[in-house]
């Protein structure tokens, strides 16, 4: 058997930490020049929208929507991507830098999958780099697909949902096809061949009947302000 | 941090490695060395990088917070509404007061009826972000019409004219059942 010393394992941990920083230099610079071609490569890594909302008193939801037009016909068997991490930062302080954090993380795959939510806590890591996950338990935890904890605390659903995104897109790259992706039936117009949308009845919603993998979390408002200005700032992450 | 300022201290790691008789298996290492996630994907405020910002720029966007917005994304923000949109300061300083740092802002203490994408700083209001709201209408009128100001709006680009299709529920979570 192969036995390794303490210090060598520190030698190890250091070591594969800067492997992991090369790696993710490497993905980077890559991205500069096909920017989210990475995203479209990797579906499950594309964030599409974030909302935020009350509900009853005193309750708020937050959703975090990713991996747009998943097709009715593998809605059954789509899943999250266990290797991400999907989290809502929120500054309470105004200083737009999070103070709290919910963060969710998946197990298994396909239909079966397991999801868990720890927060809102302080974050060990504050930024958009080298983020851990909470020591903390899980608050919520249970299958996707299904209505999870308490509607008096925190309730949580993760699963395929409709998107309830609307837009003309593929007029959108028309009059603005820099941001076209780089695949698929949007990605052709190369120069601009409108200068204004389409009148109704011509337009299109581009997200029509598509699906995506939604997390919605529901709370109590006070949960987020706790420690903090009664004026929030809040955003989605997907981090890998 | 770069490779060559952590190689004097791996390098240590490893000398002093040689010198021990600790046995320990690997397995034990990997798993209680935490794991490090790196940013690839971010959003706050709809539309701030898919119209502000060149597809080029989407990258740097998705891997920084809203703490370094106004210092690496503000003037490509102001320079699309100025040049693409040829708008004047008034429209310009304003998208890019109320969008950057690029959060959804909430106000809790405000009526929550009057909740809906900036109504934080057009109206005093909730502000966050329904599931309902025209973000992109509301967007395109702040850039292109008159909302923030009359001169040299486009009125070809204030709307894009489809609406909410979803058939949202009223109860958690909100979000209309997928597609069959």
């Amino acid at each position: 058997m192969i036995t390794i010393s303490r210090p060598m394992r520190l030698g190890l941990a250091v070591a594969i930490g800067i492997a992991g920083l090369m790696g993710a230099r490497q993905i980077a610079v890559a991205s500069d020049h096909q920017d989210t071609a990475d995203v479209e490569l990797n579906p499950k890594q594309d964030m599409t929208d974030f909302y935020a909302f009350p509900t009853t008193a005193g309750r708020i939801a937050l959703v975090l929507n990713s991996q747009p037009f998943i097709s009715p016909s593998t809605t059954a068997t789509a899943s999250f991507d266990k290797n991400l991490l999907y989290q809502i930062k929120i500054d309470n302080t105004g200083d737009a830098m999070e103070d709290l954090v919910f963060q969710i993380t998946f197990t298994g795959s396909g239909a079966s999958q397991q999801v868990q939510v720890r927060g809102p806590l302080a974050p060990t890591v504050k930024g958009a780099m080298q983020n851990v996950v909470l020591g903390a338990d899980p608050v919520v935890k249970g299958s996707i697909n299904s209505i999870l904890g308490s509607s008096s605390g925190i309730q949580v659903f993760a699963g395929v949902r409709d998107d309830p995104f609307f837009i003309d897109l593929e007029q959108f790259f028309r009059i603005l096809p820099d941001r076209r992706p780089s695949t698929g039936p949007l990605s052709t117009p190369s120069t601009a061949s409108a200068s204004a949308f389409r009148p109704a009845g011509q337009a299109v919603d581009a997200v029509l009947g598509a699906n995506l993998a939604a997390i919605v979390i529901e709370l109590p408002t006070s949960m987020l302000t706790a420690g903090g200005n009664a004026k929030i700032g809040m955003w989605g992450t997907i981090s890998r | 941090m770069s490779l060559l300022r952590t190689a004097p201290l791996l390098l240590v790691a490893v000398l002093a490695a040689a010198c021990s008789d600790n046995t320990e298996t690997m397995t034990t290492t990997m798993d209680t060395t935490p794991r490090m996630y790196n940013q690839v994907q971010r959003l706050g405020n709809p539309l701030v990088s898919e119209v502000f910002l060149a597809k080029r720029s989407h990258a740097l966007h998705g891997s920084t917070g809203p703490a370094t917005d106004v210092a690496t994304i503000r003037a490509e923000l102001v320079n699309f509404v100025a040049t693409v949109a040829g708008r004047n300061a008034t429209v310009q300083n304003t998208l890019a007061t109320v969008l950057l740092p690029d959060m959804l802002i909430v106000q809790t203490d405000k009526d929550p009826a009057t909740a809906g994408w900036l109504s934080w700083a057009l109206a005093n209001g909730y502000g966050g972000r329904k599931l309902t709201d025209d973000v992109v209408d509301a967007g395109l009128m702040a850039i292109f019409g008159p909302l923030l100001d009359p001169s040299n709006v486009s009125p070809g680009l204030t709307t894009d004219n489809v609406a909410s299709d979803s058939p949202f529920i009223s109860g958690f979570p909100y979000l209309a059942p997928a597609n069959p």
